[in-house]
């Protein structure tokens, strides 16, 4: 919203700077988000004087050239060679001195002392367009002569630099969409340090004739227009606003029309309420009807574009048809034109929720819609009316038909709100002076209709839409007093409250913070996701995927029930930027519909995963160690250390495949906690990634419920540990976790290890064979082992192997 | 024999080796089988019974000093020698790469880390959400325009079932079920129906903060903001405060904070104005809070919410949002040293 800083002093009596204007605008709740200088003509005509044309000869060297001299004032004559046709001696013109920029269209230049064919010329004798004061090239104008040499040409032509401020108006404080609304802002701050007060103008001379109203008006729908009021001006003259109006208007980004709208529009501004002027000759039957009309009804608004109507959409219609949306557009037909005479006046408040669905359902925004939906004073109608009357009148003529139409079928009292002093002063933490409480409500017309001790009763006029309760008034005392003048406690107040659960920042932060060691980055990648990911490849979570009603587009259709597809995209996205060896891990929800019923949480499933993505060289080549690409064990291990991070050692892994992976399911107290694998390549593919890329999701919220088990020390042991090897020949279909768990099956007690430390096939091994070399570490807590003991263990094992799996000893 | 022990202490103590093969002679010539010591032992059997304790303690004093003063020459040539003889150890080392947290995980955990401090537990809550959450019981009135297609993303439509715009749903759920005292921080991530750009994107992150309690007031929240601004942006750092408007605050306010590149002196991230928008924050409104079962003739409270990004993008100078989303390892990488 604009708001011009002169049109401003026409209601507050202020001289502060802009810069202060503009701070105490903000600190009182209407944020400047900027202000600028606004010049009715550009450069102000700063540097152009007055000037009397002492001679005038012909250009020796031109035809169409003269030489003149010319007395600028101050006893000073220059030298000026001038082109134009109209210049002779003792004429009266504007000159543009040394130094002085002119503009034309998007360009500037600057008058200099010149030679031109060899005549000296130390200044301009302007036309009009030079100058910026219309659009004539005819000649140079010529002036009255009874202005002086050396009169400025910014005073000649009343001309003032204006400041307008761009305001952010917070959707609470349509009171102060207007110059006047704004004024009684700065008003009730300024009334804190002084008596300051608005002038609002006067409607006194409001004189209409005896010719009764000669438009009748009904209104049929008192739900949505809650008052109508109109009146009738006749023999009025259209015609271009007079410059002060054009200036007002121009200032604040609006462009002036006809003298009638721009009265209209000058009033909206100036006082909030929103206008609209009828050709009476248009008005069929001189009747006006407030009045919704039949669903799908056709009507062509004043940018001429057709819309059909709802059928909650208020109309202003005449006998027969719609004239105009009312409270949002005007129609083409029914508008004031220069050939309009008579007009029919409307000044109304319309129903909010009617204008704002209206305006939505029409994709409209217009400065009436935006104050009707927000919520205009009914109170108002009827001054704002005559104000433009009386405007009208003087601008354009004509006569005021007596009587005003005037329907309200409610009155529109004020708000009543009971208030305690040392509430408001409890809330905002600082005692306030009751004088400078009642001071500042005031100002805000906010009357005080009894006080009695610490209670208040005040009465708030109806304009103030969202000012009903005693924390709304809280916030208009606080505003004016200032946010920034409460004080700061030197202590901080803190309620003791404890958490509970388990903290799973602090637990995401470990499990980072290791990663990140490794040379993992952290990603972070949309919620939103395609579906046509999970219908290619995923088809289980394709059928409980969450779908968005209204995507921004095909790409963002659905919300990820996994994190594999978006580390993919980051995958080929680095390796399209020339980084294809990279380790990435993202903490992020996945998304499923469970349920048709219930309430949302318990219809859609929220769960946290962690997933990490690997793929290409483990490292950089280097001049000593291998340049070895990553794989599936190097994978494993990170997970493994993620679950030792959180404290579960039991952990499993068996084989497993799915769609996208082929690999491994991580169990822990027969709970699966992850997958992991490399991405099967009709999955890469998908994403141009021909490297085999390494993948684990690990499911947090089930790690979270699973760890826990609180730290407890135990006795380190005092007897060594004892290792025994054997190397086993097994059938390839045989598992390393098989070999493991039935050794701790068959030995119990003192087996507390093993693992495969060589792996071997080829030349000595028979085809579908393998040897594996399998460690065990033993270990009794009470004693130190004796070779009988050991002895015994490995011949169990070596039973068990034999003749469970078949293995032969190498 | 007495004499030839003092000899040989005072030969022994002033023996320095220059060479590693010195060390070997000084080996040789006293603890050899043949050598100096053996020999005195063996003079010590002669020794007549009455001397025997005096003599004894000389040489065994003898013994000590021959076994510090080898153990000391040897010491000095090993630690001496380079173990690392003829290999160049400015060669580039072992390339494991150091990873990096994500730069919004970073400032959010700041942020939280900040508010722990005084006393902040953390409360999450679900991003799909019903109306109630994210709109009714927030005061949002039935035809704010958040509520709309173009500014939200719907799940479901009658009921609405959509997609949380703010953190404050979990805010409605805190209080639905906790009784006040209240002091909790909120982070998360809110979604709006937004086109992608450099300055706005359609997901973001939240940390939003509640404190309810009996008399909480406006000059407490300020206290609050203050020390937050002054933790995560230096000592410095002064705020502002303007009057805004937010359905489920009142009074309420917008923060600013004294520009922390230029400081205050105007640049183009303040856009010359000194202060930098940060965060919303304002008194709980009373409506809110009778919508979650608190009553609001007995407690008040303040709240307040900032745009993770907003903060990050402040913080590190990062002119677009859409860099967080795209995540280039060439932009984490450069947050490796980052708190």
């Amino acid at each position: 919203m604009k708001i011009s800083y002169n049109w401003l002093k026409d209601y507050i009596h202020i001289d502060l700077d802009v810069e202060t204007v503009s701070k105490i605008l903000t600190d009182i709740g209407l944020e400047v988000e900027g202000y600028e200088l606004f010049q009715t003509i550009r450069g102000g005509l700063q540097g152009v004087v007055v000037g009397k044309v002492l001679t005038c000869e012909k250009h020796p060297n031109a035809d169409k050239l003269h030489v003149t001299t010319v007395d600028i004032g101050n006893t000073t004559i220059v030298p000026i060679v001038c082109g134009a046709p109209n210049v002779a001696a003792g004429q009266t013109v504007l000159v543009a001195t040394e130094g002085t920029k002119l503009y034309s269209g998007d360009s500037e230049f600057v008058i200099k002392a010149t030679k031109i064919r060899g005549e000296v010329s130390q200044g301009m004798i302007c036309a009009e367009d030079e100058l910026g004061l219309g659009t004539s090239h005819d000649g140079i104008i010529v002036l009255s002569n009874e202005i002086a040499a050396g009169t400025l040409a910014s005073d000649y032509y009343n001309i003032q630099d204006d400041y307008v401020f761009e305001i952010g108006l917070t959707p609470n404080r349509i009171d102060a969409a207007s110059h006047i609304g704004v004024a009684r802002d700065i008003a009730a701050f300024l009334s804190l340090s002084g008596v300051c007060n608005i002038t609002k103008p006067s409607v006194a001379t409001f004189a209409p004739s005896n010719s009764p109203l000669s438009v009748t008006v009904e209104v049929a729908n008192f739900e949505a227009c809650p008052r109508y009021t109109g009146l009738v001006i006749r023999g009025v003259h259209i015609g271009e606003s007079p410059q002060w109006l054009q200036n007002r208007l121009r200032a604040i980004g609006q462009k002036p029309i006809n003298n009638v709208v721009d009265v209209t529009n000058y009033v909206l501004h100036e006082m909030a309420q929103p206008l609209h002027a009828f050709d009476v000759s248009k008005i069929e039957g001189n009747k006006v009807v407030v009045t919704t009309l039949t669903e799908k009804t056709k009507f062509v608004t004043l940018d001429g574009v057709e819309r059909e109507l709802h059928a909650n959409d208020l109309m202003i219609c005449d006998a027969s048809k719609p004239m105009c949306i009312a409270g949002v557009f005007g129609g083409i037909e029914s508008g004031v034109t220069n050939d309009t005479c008579d007009i029919f006046l409307e000044s109304a408040y319309f129903n909010p929720v009617f204008v704002r669905k209206t305006a939505r359902r029409h994709g409209l925004s217009t400065d009436a819609s935006f104050r009707f939906e927000r919520g205009v004073d009914p109170n108002n109608t009827v001054y704002a009316l005559k104000r433009a009357a009386i405007l009208i009148q003087e601008i354009a003529g004509g006569t005021i038909e007596s009587g005003i139409f005037d329907s309200h079928p409610n009155e529109f009292p004020s708000f009543t709100v009971q208030l305690q002093y040392s509430k408001i002063c409890a809330l905002i933490g600082k005692h306030i002076e009751k004088q400078t409480i009642r001071t500042i409500l005031e100002a805000l017309e906010i009357t005080i209709a009894a006080e009695d001790g610490d209670s208040l009763t005040v009465m708030v006029p109806p304009y103030r839409v969202d000012v009903q309760r005693q924390e709304d008034i809280v916030e208009d005392i606080l505003r004016i007093y200032g946010y920034n003048n409460v004080e700061i406690p030197s202590a901080i107040r803190s309620s003791v409250v404890f958490s509970h659960g388990v903290d799973s920042t602090k637990l995401k932060h470990n499990v980072s913070n290791m990663l990140v060691a490794e040379g993992f980055y952290e990603i972070m990648n949309n919620s939103l996701t395609r579906s046509s990911y999970y219908q290619k490849f995923e088809s289980e979570l394709y059928e409980t995927r969450v779908s968005i009603l209204n995507p921004l587009s095909a790409e963002l259709d659905c919300m990820r029930s996994s994190l594999l597809f978006g580390c993919l995209e980051v995958v080929a996205y680095n390796k399209n930027r020339q980084t294809s060896d990279v380790s990435i891990f993202e903490f992020g929800s996945v998304y499923h519909h469970v349920a048709t019923e219930g309430t949302v949480i318990q219809k859609y499933k929220e769960q946290q995963h962690l997933a990490i993505c690997s793929i290409g060289k483990q490292m950089s080549q280097h001049w000593n160690y291998p340049n070895a690409d990553t794989d599936i064990f190097v994978l494993k291990s990170h997970v493994s250390k993620i679950l030792q991070k959180l404290g579960l050692q039991s952990y499993r892994y068996t084989p497993m495949q799915n769609s996208t992976l082929d690999g491994l399911e991580c169990v822990v107290n027969k709970r699966i906690v992850g997958r992991l694998g490399v991405v099967k390549p009709a999955v890469c593919k998908q994403f141009d990634i021909e490297k085999p890329c390494f993948y684990a999701e690990m499911y947090w919220d089930v790690l979270l419920e699973l760890f826990g088990s609180p730290i407890q020390y135990k006795e380190i042991p005092q007897y060594p540990e004892v290792r025994r090897d054997l190397a086993l020949l097994l059938d390839n279909s045989i598992e390393f976790e098989t070999i493991k768990k039935l050794a701790f099956e068959t030995e119990r007690t003192l087996l507390k290890h093993v693992t495969a430390f060589d792996v071997y096939q080829g030349k000595g091994v028979p085809d579908g064979k393998k040897s594996y070399a399998i460690a065990f570490t033993l270990l009794d807590k009470e004693k130190t082992l004796t070779d009988a003991q050991i002895d015994a263990v490995m011949s169990k094992l070596i039973a068990k192997y034999t003749s469970v799996l078949g293995a032969e000893l190498r | 024999m007495l004499q030839k022990i003092q000899e040989l202490l005072q030969t022994v103590h002033a023996f320095e080796a220059q060479t590693k093969e010195e060390v070997e002679q000084f080996r040789l010539t006293y603890l050899s089988k043949k050598g100096e010591l053996a020999q005195l032992f063996e003079a010590f059997k002669e020794v007549p019974n009455e001397q025997k304790k005096e003599f004894g303690k000389q040489l065994n004093i003898l013994k000590q000093l021959i076994q510090d003063t080898l153990e000391r020459i040897q010491a000095q040539f090993e630690t001496n020698e380079s173990v690392l003889q003829g290999i160049d150890v400015t060669l580039p080392e072992k390339p494991i790469m150091l990873g990096s947290r994500h730069p919004l995980s970073i400032v959010k955990n700041q942020i939280i880390e900040i508010f722990a401090k005084i006393g902040f537990i953390v409360s999450e809550g679900p991003e799909i959400e019903d109306d109630w959450h994210v709109f009714t019981a927030l005061n949002f009135p039935l035809e704010h325009p958040a509520r709309d297609m173009q500014d939200t993303f719907f799940i479901e439509k009658n009921p609405d079932v959509l997609l949380r715009t703010h953190t404050s749903s979990v805010q409605v759920r805190v209080m639905e079920h906790q009784k006040p005292p209240i002091r909790a921080i909120f982070p998360g991530r809110v979604f709006r129906n937004e086109a992608i750009s450099a300055r706005a994107h359609c997901i973001f992150h939240q940390v939003e903060g509640l404190y309810i309690d009996t008399n909480v007031s406006f000059a407490d929240l300020k206290q609050t903001l203050l020390y937050f601004a002054k933790e995560m942006f230096g000592a410095d750092t002064q705020i502002r405060l303007r009057p805004s408007y937010f359905p489920f605050t009142e009074p309420s306010a917008e923060m600013d904070i004294s520009c922390s590149i230029c400081g205050g002196k105007g640049c183009n991230v303040c856009k010359y104005s000194g202060w930098v928008e940060i965060l919303g924050c304002g008194m709980v409104d009373p409506n809110v809070l009778d919508n979650c079962s608190i009553d609001s003739k007995i407690y008040s409270g303040f709240a307040f919410g900032m745009g993770v990004e907003r903060i990050a993008m402040l913080k590190y100078q990062v002119k677009d949002i859409r860099l967080f989303f795209e995540n280039d390892v060439r932009f984490l990488r450069q947050f490796e040293a980052a708190l």
